[in-house]
C-alpha cells in the first residue's frame, strides 16, 4: 500500500525538510521519498496548507481501563488518540485496580496491540498509588512499564520519594511526580486567589506546588536518579525548575494544555468542566508557563486527558470530580494560542521531547524512516459534538463548540487513520 | 410594579445599587404591613414557593416561610441535612422533582458555594439564594444594611466593621458587596487564620486588633464563630478567641462614642459577644430579625413579578 501526500509543509525541527513544502511518498509504512516530484500511489492526499509533523506523543492520559470503562476504555482511547494525531500515549496508572502488577501491564499491552496508537503503560510507584508501600518496580519495568508515577496522586511521603528515586536507578527508571503538598490543598477546589475568595470556594495555594518542587529538588540532589514533574501550573514552579536545570539537576517537566489556555477566571460561572488538579491559576502563571515553554524550562505539553462521566461532573462545583478531556482538542487548542506560541515552538513539546524523556527512539520526517507522522489541517473548521467526539465522555468546555484546526490523518507504519471529511 | 435587574437573587454581587434601594423601599411598605393587626397581603396568591434547605437552618427558614405566608404564597418545605447525593439523588434531580409539582420559586440553602448558580443554569424557576456554603447570603446582607440604614440613616461614608470568622462566613462577602454598593467603608477584623488571604483586594481594610476596629467604626457586625464549618483547626481555643477577639461591655465603654452592634445569629454568647453587649441598647440584633421578614417579603414580591 502506498500513499502520496502532495504539497505539505513539514513541521519537524529535527528534519532537514523543516518548514519546507514538499511531496511525500510513503510505501509499506516507510517514507521512501521527500521531494518536489510527482509519484504514483494507491492514495493521494492533496495537503496544500496542511502540516506534516512527527506522530504526536502524550505523557499524561487516563484511559480508565480497567475499572471505569464507562468513561473510556483502551479501544475508545486508542481510536480517539489516533484521530487526535497521537501515535504514542503514556497512560496513567490510576485505574481500578491501579497499574501495579506485571499482569496489568500485559493486559494493557495486549489489548492495545492492534491499535494504531502505541500504548506505553506507566506503573504506580506505590501500592494503590497511596504513597506508602513500593510496587515491584523492577518486575514492572521488565514487563514493559515505561515510567513510574502515582499519576494524579502526589508522592507525599518524603522517605518513600527518596527510596523510589534510589531504587529506580538500577535500570535508570524515570520517576514522575505530581508536585502537590496535600496538607495545603485539603478541601480546596480551585486556585487560591482573588477569584476563589469572591466565589466563596476554598482555595488551593500555588504554594502547595512550590513546596513539593523544592522538596523534590533537594531529594534529587541527594539521591541522584531521574525525575520528571508532571503538570506544573504556576510561575514560581517555572522559576524553580529553570534554576535547578541551570544547576545541572536531571529534571524535566510538563504542562497541560489547559493551563496554557485558561485561568481561574474560567470558574466564575461555577462550570465544573474547568475543575482540574492542579487547578487553573492566574494569568501571570499562564504567561510564565508559556515563557517556560519557549526558553526550554518546560519540556512537554500534555493533554491531561481525564474522562469523567456526567454523573461526576454535572454537580455543584465542590462536589464534581477533577478532569478535562484533552486529546481531541489538543491541536485546535494549540493553534488557538497562535499569537502567543508559534507551531515551531510547540511541535517538539508534543513529539520529540516527550519521547526523549521516556528514552524512546526518536521519530522524524526523513527518507527511509518509518512513517510515524501526523497530518494537520490548521484552517479546518469542525464542530466538537456528539458526532465528532470519539471519547466515551463529554467533560470538555469545548463540547458543542466550533473549533479551528483538525488532524486529517495519522500514520504509524502501515496503520493509517483518516478523519472523515 | 418595578422589577429587579435579575429574575434570581443569587448574590449581592449581581445586584445594582438601584436594585438594593428598590428592595429597601418595598421592604418599608412591608414593614408597615407586618406591624398591622392583619399582617397579611394577597400579593403572591397563586404563587407556590418551595423552601429547599440542604443545610440546617432555623431563623432563615422561619423568616422566609413567614415572609411567604404574609404574602399569601403557597409554601412547601424540603429539608435534608447533609447532601442529597448521599441518598443517591443529585441536586438537580431533587429540585426538578419539586418543580414537577408546579412550583414557581425556589428558596435554597446549600453547603456548596455556587449551588444556586449551578441550578440557575439548568432550571427555569426563580431562585433565591438563602446561603450557599461560604459564598453569599444575600438576604442577610440586605436585612443587615436595611437595619443599619434604619438606625443610622444613609450608609454613604459610614464605617462598618465586620468582626470574627470571615473565612467560614457567607454573610461577610455579601455584607462587603452590599455595603460598598451603598457607599459605606468596610473594615475586617479577626484572627488572621480566619480571614481569606486575598480579601484585601476587595477594597476593605484588615486589622487584627478588635479595639482598633471598634474605635474606627459606626457599626460593628459581629459574626458567629462557625465551629461546625471548621474542618481543621484555625485557632487554639474559644477562650483565647473571646479574650482577644470577643466584643464585651468593657471594650465598648472604653470608646468615646456610641456604636451599633449587630450579629446575624445565632450568637455564641460569651465567645464573640458577651451577653451584656448582646442585650444592651447598642444592639439591634432583634431589629435585624424583624427586618428580615420585611426584606424577604420585598425580595420575593419583586422576583414574583418575573414568574412565568
Amino acid at each position: 500500500m502506498s500513499l502520496f501526500i502532495r504539497e505539505v509543509k513539514v513541521l519537524d525541527p529535527q528534519s532537514p525538510h523543516h518548514l519546507k513544502r514538499v511531496n511525500v511518498l510513503i510505501k509499506e509504512g516507510v517514507i521512501t521519498s521527500i521531494d518536489n516530484k510527482e509519484h504514483q500511489a494507491d492514495t493521494t492526499i492533496e495537503a496544500k496548507g496542511q502540516f506534516l509533523t512527527p506522530g504526536l506523543f502524550d505523557l499524561k492520559a487516563n484511559f480508565c481501563d480497567p475499572g471505569f470503562e464507562h468513561r473510556e476504555d483502551i479501544y475508545s482511547g486508542c481510536q480517539l488518540a489516533a484521530a487526535s494525531g497521537y501515535t504514542g500515549v503514556a497512560t496513567l496508572p490510576n485505574t481500578a485496580p491501579v497499574v501495579q502488577a506485571k499482569s496489568h501491564i500485559e493486559y494493557l499491552k495486549s489489548k492495545s496491540r492492534d491499535c494504531l496508537t502505541d500504548i506505553y503503560p506507566m506503573a504506580a510507584v506505590t501500592i494503590d498509588a497511596l504513597g506508602e508501600d513500593l510496587t515491584e518496580m523492577i518486575d514492572l519495568h521488565e514487563a514493559g512499564a515505561i515510567a513510574f508515577t502515582d499519576g494524579n496522586q502526589p508522592m507525599w511521603h518524603t522517605d518513600i520519594m527518596l527510596k523510589s528515586l534510589i531504587y529506580l536507578q538500577k535500570f535508570d527508571g524515570l520517576l514522575i511526580n505530581l508536585p502537590e503538598d496535600k496538607l495545603l490543598t485539603r478541601f480546596g477546589t480551585m486556585n487560591e486567589g482573588i477569584v476563589s475568595t469572591g466565589l466563596g470556594l476554598k482555595g488551593m495555594p500555588a504554594l502547595a506546588e512550590h513546596l513539593m518542587i523544592k522538596r523534590d529538588l533537594d531529594i534529587l540532589a541527594y539521591s541522584g536518579g531521574r525525575l520528571h514533574f508532571s503538570n506544573i501550573s504556576s510561575a514560581e514552579s517555572v522559576k524553580l525548575i529553570k534554576k535547578a536545570k541551570k544547576n545541572g539537576l536531571k529534571i524535566t517537566c510538563d504542562v497541560s494544555i489547559h493551563h496554557l489556555l485558561h485561568t481561574d477566571q474560567a470558574i466564575v460561572g461555577y462550570d465544573a468542566n474547568y475543575k482540574i488538579n492542579p487547578p487553573l491559576r492566574e494569568n501571570r502563571d499562564r504567561k510564565a508557563l508559556l515563557k517556560g515553554l519557549k526558553d526550554g524550562t518546560i519540556d512537554a505539553i500534555v493533554s491531561a486527558h481525564s474522562p469523567q462521566d456526567e454523573e461526576s461532573k454535572k454537580l455543584e462545583f465542590d462536589r464534581a470530580e477533577d478532569g478535562i478531556l484533552g486529546l481531541q482538542t489538543m491541536i485546535p487548542s494549540l493553534l488557538s494560542l497562535d499569537e502567543e506560541l508559534d507551531p515551531s515552538e510547540w511541535i517538539d513539546k508534543i513529539t520529540s521531547r516527550p519521547r526523549a524523556i521516556l528514552k524512546l527512539a526518536p521519530v522524524t520526517i526523513a527518507e527511509s524512516e518509518k512513517a510515524n507522522v501526523t497530518l494537520i489541517d490548521p484552517k479546518k473548521k469542525w464542530k466538537y459534538d456528539q458526532k465528532s467526539n470519539l471519547s466515551k465522555s463529554v467533560n470538555s468546555p469545548y463540547y458543542g463548540k466550533e473549533l479551528t484546526g483538525q488532524v486529517s490523518a495519522t500514520l504509524n507504519g502501515e496503520k493509517i487513520y483518516q478523519t472523515p471529511s | 410594579m418595578s422589577h429587579l435587574s435579575s429574575k434570581h437573587l443569587l448574590g449581592i454581587k449581581d445586584l445594582t445599587k438601584e436594585d438594593i434601594h428598590l428592595i429597601f423601599e418595598t421592604a418599608d411598605n412591608f414593614k408597615d404591613v407586618i406591624n398591622r393587626p392583619i399582617k397579611k397581603v394577597p400579593s403572591l396568591r397563586d404563587i407556590t414557593i418551595a423552601n429547599v434547605f440542604f443545610e440546617n437552618s432555623t431563623r432563615t427558614k422561619l423568616s422566609f416561610e413567614l415572609a411567604e405566608k404574609r404574602l399569601s404564597a403557597d409554601v412547601i418545605n424540603f429539608s435534608s441535612s447533609g447532601s442529597s447525593v448521599k441518598k443517591g439523588e443529585t441536586l438537580l434531580d431533587t429540585v426538578n422533582n419539586i418543580l414537577a409539582m408546579k412550583v414557581d420559586m425556589i428558596v435554597m440553602r446549600h453547603s456548596s458555594p455556587g449551588a444556586p448558580h449551578f441550578l440557575a443554569n439548568h432550571i427555569s424557576a426563580n431562585i433565591v439564594n438563602a446561603g450557599d456554603g461560604t459564598h453569599e447570603h444575600p438576604t442577610q446582607a440586605l436585612l443587615d444594611a436595611y437595619s443599619m440604614r434604619e438606625r443610622v440613616g444613609d450608609l454613604e461614608g459610614k464605617n462598618v466593621a465586620i468582626i470574627g470568622d470571615i473565612i467560614h462566613s457567607r454573610v461577610a462577602l455579601s455584607n462587603i458587596f452590599a455595603l460598598q454598593k451603598l457607599g459605606a467603608n468596610v473594615m475586617i477584623c479577626g484572627p488572621a487564620t480566619l480571614i481569606p488571604k486575598y480579601l484585601s483586594s476587595f477594597g476593605v481594610k484588615i486589622v487584627s486588633d478588635v479595639r482598633e476596629a471598634l474605635a474606627w467604626c459606626d457599626i460593628a457586625n459581629v459574626l458567629r464563630i462557625q465551629l461546625e464549618r471548621q474542618q481543621i483547626k484555625y485557632f487554639p481555643s474559644l477562650r483565647e478567641y473571646s479574650l482577644y477577639f470577643g466584643v464585651n461591655k468593657q471594650l465598648l465603654d472604653s470608646l468615646n462614642k456610641e456604636i451599633v452592634i449587630m450579629h446575624p445569629g445565632p450568637i455564641n454568647r460569651g465567645v464573640e459577644l458577651t451577653s451584656d453587649v448582646a442585650d444592651s441598647h447598642h444592639s439591634i440584633i432583634l431589629d435585624q430579625v424583624e427586618n428580615g421578614v420585611a426584606v424577604r417579603m420585598a425580595v420575593l414580591y419583586l422576583l414574583a413579578g418575573t414568574v412565568g
